[in-house]
């Protein structure tokens, strides 16, 4: 489980995030909703350590991940893996050197193993074959799909998704979420996703956190956010006509 | 002032995590061959024609301006050897190479900082800096040596062409003006200088590179702001050096 507590940040002065309490917990797929620039990038990036907090802490289970001395730090970030919202694959290797990118620096399996792991994961996320391929030939849906098999790559605790269905067409995003959904209910892994896409929302929120202008303001299920009375999250959720039409005929 | 002060402070912090103990040495040497054949094997062609181009107008400017019958014609030789070993093999080309691989390097890791590779990395555990940065530096202060004598001997070889071809004076003339009170230390100097320039290039191009931000007009000025800061402290060192080396 991971349990945010009290954390708050800011940039030049100005508070991006205020007394945010929120849990994530094991084997279950949790979102962040919220407005562009409502503050969610800055608390995953809080959460994975690209940013530190202000104040407050981060805990991974009994571990509290903002008291962590560097050393120790960089042994736990083993256990993360984080899909980017561009993918963030890197350009000079292959999707296979990607996958056995991790493996080539934290484990001492000979090079069969990597690529039996490396095929492993690639069967995972269905992209069998494409071993020899470089980013640049691959399709937005396939490059997630690799950010995914390179995330678990290491068969990570905690998984990291950074919108992870911007730029994709309705049927890819919902096959990237299912995917996510699908692992993490497998290896019993912590996922935090970061969304503004409520077909993601409807799909795979069994918790969801909405955070409004760097506070969290609700918290609940997919199940509840239709029937909430919070007048920013419905804004936010029922932002288009179509939606609204939706919600005052149920 | 402010902005000099923070960018130095940000370089040797940087600098201190990238000389550090490489996770794995394996993946290192891996990178180190493949940074040497982008950097130094893949520079040997510009360097080379620079070369044979520089050489060849030393000995025509050379020859043409010794008109007086008091000074030796084998002085073309002298003077196009010491141009070259003492400025041009090592001054010039670190300069030229400021360009190539300075904007190589900025903009290689700038695109990877602004499309979060690099936090990719950082996520994994993954010492980035040391992991991009170091095999950079090794390489190119290892090699670039190599590179400065490769681009001597290209140098009078070219100057050697130049006169064979136009007869401005005789080939022997050229050769004992080549061998003529030649100093075996201005060879180690200006190879001291190239890996100290390299140094800098490497060091400096992936800091603007590292530190770039605001998409990819922010990854333009960075490899902009590489290539002048090399080529200026490339200028500042040459002075320090020669003051202390000669």
């Amino acid at each position: 489980m991971i349990e945010v507590k009290g954390l708050y940040k800011e940039f030049d002065g100005r508070p991006v995030l205020e007394d945010i309490n929120i849990q994530f917990r094991d084997g279950e797929c949790s979102l962040i909703i919220g407005a562009s620039g409502s503050g969610k990038t800055v608390l995953l990036k809080n959460l994975v350590g690209l940013y530190e907090p202000d104040k407050g802490d981060i805990l991974y289970g009994d571990r509290n991940f903002t008291r962590m001395k560097f050393g120790e730090r960089k042994l736990f970030r083993k256990e993360m893996g984080m899909l980017f919202q561009e993918s963030a694959l890197f350009d000079f290797a292959t999707v296979e050197e990607n996958i056995m990118f991790p493996m080539d620096f934290f484990t001492d399996w000979s090079l069969e193993q990597k690529l039996d792991r490396v095929n492993f994961c690639l069967k995972r996320v269905n992209l069998e074959n494409s071993n020899k391929l470089y980013p640049a030939q691959l399709s937005g849906g396939m490059q997630k799909r690799v950010g995914i098999a390179r995330a678990i790559a290491l068969n990570p605790k905690y998984l990291f998704c950074d919108e992870p269905n911007s730029g994709l067409d309705p049927t890819t995003a919902i096959v990237i979420d299912r995917l996510i959904q699908e692992i993490t209910q497998e290896y019993k892994i912590t996922t935090v996703v970061n969304t503004h896409d409520m077909n993601s929302v409807m799909e795979i929120g069994d918790h969801i956190g909405f955070i409004h202008k760097g506070h969290l303001l609700w918290e609940g299920s997919n199940k509840e956010i239709m029937d909430t009375d919070c007048q920013p999250l419905n804004d936010f959720v029922f932002a288009n006509n179509l939606a609204r039409q939706l919600k005052r005929n149920r | 002032m402010k902005g000099t002060f923070q960018t130095t402070g940000e370089y040797w912090q940087l600098m201190l995590r990238v000389f550090r103990k490489p996770e794995k040495w394996s993946v290192f040497w891996k990178q180190f061959w493949k940074e040497s054949q982008k950097l130094i094997i893949g520079s040997l062609v510009l360097v080379f024609i620079v070369s044979v181009a520089v050489g060849g107008v030393i000995c025509l400017q050379t020859a043409n301006n010794l008109e007086s019958p008091f000074i030796p014609k084998y002085y073309v030789g002298v003077m196009a050897r010491e141009s070259l070993v003492l400025e041009f093999c090592s001054t010039m080309i670190a300069l030229i190479l400021a360009g190539k691989m300075g904007s190589n390097i900025a903009s290689e890791i700038g695109s990877m900082r602004i499309t979060e590779q690099i936090d990719a990395m950082e996520i994994m555990g993954v010492n980035s800096a040391n992991f991009l940065i170091l095999p950079k530096i090794v390489s190119a202060t290892i090699f670039s040596p190599l590179l400065m004598l490769m681009s001597f001997l290209i140098g009078l070889a070219g100057g050697g062409v130049l006169i064979a071809l136009t007869g401005i004076i005789t080939l022997a003339q050229y050769i004992e003006g080549l061998q003529y009170a030649f100093n075996q230390w201005y060879i180690f100097y200006s190879m001291i200088k190239m890996a100290v320039f390299c140094f800098l290039i490497t060091s400096i191009s992936s800091y603007y590179g590292y530190y770039a931000k605001g998409g990819s007009l922010g990854v333009g000025k960075s490899s902009t702001q590489a290539i002048v800061v090399s080529s200026m402290l490339i200028l500042i060192f040459d002075l320090i050096l020669t003051k202390l080396l000669l």
